[in-house]
């Protein structure tokens, strides 16, 4: 019989072997106080990550900024992250660091919303072109709060905006608050509006200091929201680890999804102190697609926040990078053109998603770009991205400056 | 500014690391002798580094690293004249970061105290990951007691029984473990 080096290998060497096993047995991740963190959350409590000997510590943070320095600086080996910040730490047009970052799959698509304070609902400023003419005929610029300068919920209010035709630079005023204290600055009147993920459009519904006067999937039905974000070096050095965190996040995402019960009792579970801490009543009926914007109107909304929607919410598209990479653009935060498809192709991990989502019998896209047609009618295929950065009327594209004949 | 505890062990007189590490910078408590008890010297001076200059590691001075590194793990560097290879891999086993023989040269000290640093920390990572691994083993064969109980009481699937578990746990805001605790314990209780 032939004599088989039967020893356990220590962990650490595993790799050597050719084994897939994790090369890490724990994993600091980091999150926003959000509902669209959920399937972070619940990976990490309901132990998703346990079966590939991994332990997921969850650490909450209190700024899109300084979740991005402790990425860049590997306090966190991943995060609960916005494409916009993703993008800008890949690009270097942050104010941080830059770094070679990595998309590991998507989290969430939908889910949030512009919401404007009860002062302009008593003015009559209840719809678009309410406000389009407050915007214009009013002295004071209004002042609108996004969550992060180059992030998510930037490029959502500035596509909104500008469909309504407001430019978003030179009408308003934008500054950036916490997502978490948006309802106190509205409260506090430092602020006339703000753009920002659930539960906190709903929390100034429910505490009678704002409306919502639309969704993020008004914009675009089913857009790319939340990303799992990690420093390009964490996917090369722990490419092991990083699948069995996909994985764990994708089941958990599942699960979640798999009944109403289970959404029920993941929004009694994030609405917990050590998570989002905000009352039940702002987390719950949102993540059911029940919605109340605060004129009165309730709907059950089709395209409400979606965490799995069997695997279509979480596979890493190029196309879903290259778009933000366009609003960027457009509003003359990237000063000229990237190589588009070569950056989102290193910054999305596509092949981990696809090992990933075999290994658990979850449908995966063939292709890596998906198409859809905006609110203005704008329609996005991933084939042209610099072309499509160049195609709204209101912009601030830098470069691009008619030339003025003496 | 760093603090480092100087632990002089030598029967010469004090001092042949003292001056060169104030030159250097550091911010040094002295000890003489490690007739102290280390483990309560290291509560209250909270230092960054502990030093220790001996002639010849014995036994004595092994056991009270040993307890430091377990107790209040810092990094430790060691300073001797005892080239004796079996007592260095004793002093590394025991949790010394560095073991520098003979000649001390002040402009040496710092690079020596940045390594042995470095080395701390990376030690302490493999040590969290390592400790996860053993928190991770235990908390699995207790949720899967509590699985085994549930299945049997509700004659239900292993799938089932999770979905459960899990439901339970997230509705009171707890994690998966604690409910695998709360069942174990009161089938612990039903059963006596």
């Amino acid at each position: 019989m032939p004599l088989r080096n039967t020893h356990p290998r220590p962990d650490s060497l595993a790799w050597v072997a050719g084994s897939d096993a994790p090369e890490l047995h724990a994993v600091d991740i980091g999150f926003m106080a959000l509902t669209d963190a959920a399937s972070l959350i619940v990976a990490a409590t309901q132990d998703f990550a346990r079966p590939y000997g991994l332990t997921l510590n969850l650490h909450r943070q209190h700024s899109w900024a300084g979740l991005r320095d402790k990425l860049i600086e590997g306090e966190l080996h991943a995060a609960h992250a916005l494409y916009g910040l993703i993008y800008s730490v890949h690009l270097g047009i942050g104010g941080g660091a830059t770094s070679d970052m990595a998309v590991l799959m998507g989290l969430a698509q939908n889910g949030q919303s512009i919401n404007l304070s009860s002062e302009l609902m008593a003015a009559g400023v209840t719809d678009p072109e309410a406000l389009h003419r407050c915007v214009r005929h009013s002295g004071a610029k209004l002042t609108l709060a996004q969550t992060f300068p180059t992030g998510t919920h930037a490029l959502w209010l500035y596509y909104w905006l500008a469909a309504h035709g407001i430019h978003p630079i030179d009408d308003v005023r934008t500054v950036v608050v916490p997502p978490s204290q948006m309802v106190a600055h509205l409260c506090a009147g430092r602020i006339d509006g703000f753009c920002a993920g659930e539960p906190w459009g709903a929390q100034a519904v429910n505490d009678g200091q704002g409306f919502t006067i639309a969704t993020s999937q008004s914009i675009w039905p089913d857009h790319p929201e939340k990303v799992l974000g990690c420093t390009r070096a964490f996917v090369d050095r722990y490419p092991n680890t990083a699948r069995a965190l996909v994985m764990a996040v994708l089941e958990a995402s599942r699960f979640i999804e798999q009944s109403e019960e289970n959404r029920r009792s993941t929004a009694q579970l994030i609405a917990g102190r050590g998570y989002v801490d905000a009352p039940i009543t702002a987390v719950e009926p949102r993540l059911l697609g029940r919605y109340e914007d605060g004129l009165g109107h309730a709907w059950l909304d089709s395209h409400a926040l979606r965490l799995f929607g069997d695997g279509e919410v979480n596979m890493p598209y190029h196309s879903d990078g290259l778009w933000f990479m366009t609003q960027l653009r457009r509003w003359g935060l990237l000063r000229e053109d990237p190589d588009y498809l070569a950056v989102a192709q290193r910054v999305q991990q596509t092949g981990l998603y696809r090992d990933a989502a075999t290994a658990l019998n979850i449908p995966v896209s063939d292709s890596t770009m998906r198409s859809a047609t905006l609110m203005d009618g704008s329609h996005w295929d991933g084939s042209d991205p610099a072309g499509y950065a160049r195609s709204f009327a209101l912009h601030a594209l830098a470069g691009t400056a008619p030339i003025h004949k003496p | 500014m760093l603090r480092v505890l100087l632990i002089d062990d030598t029967p010469r007189k004090v001092g042949r690391l003292r001056t060169a590490l104030i030159e250097a910078g550091f911010d040094v408590i002295e000890e003489s002798r490690l007739t102290i008890d280390l483990q309560e010297r290291m509560e209250t001076l909270r230092p960054d580094v502990v030093l220790i200059d001996t002639d010849s590691p014995g036994r004595d001075v092994m056991e009270q690293v040993v307890m430091v590194s377990r107790d209040q793990p810092r990094p430790i560097v060691m300073f001797t004249n005892d080239k004796d290879p079996e007592l260095m891999r004793q002093a590394i086993r025991a949790g010394v970061s560095a073991y520098i023989v003979e000649g001390i040269q002040a402009q040496r000290l710092k690079p020596i105290l940045d390594v042995a640093m470095a080395r701390f920390e990376s030690d302490q990572a493999i040590r969290a990951q390592l400790q996860a691994r053993e928190r991770q083993l235990v908390e699995r064969k207790r949720i899967e007691l509590a699985k085994g109980i549930l299945m049997k009481m509700r004659s239900c699937s292993e799938k089932d029984a999770y979905t459960l578990m899990r439901r339970q746990a997230m509705s009171r805001q707890q994690k998966l473990i604690q409910v695998a605790e709360q069942i174990v314990a009161m089938n612990e209780l039903l059963e006596n």
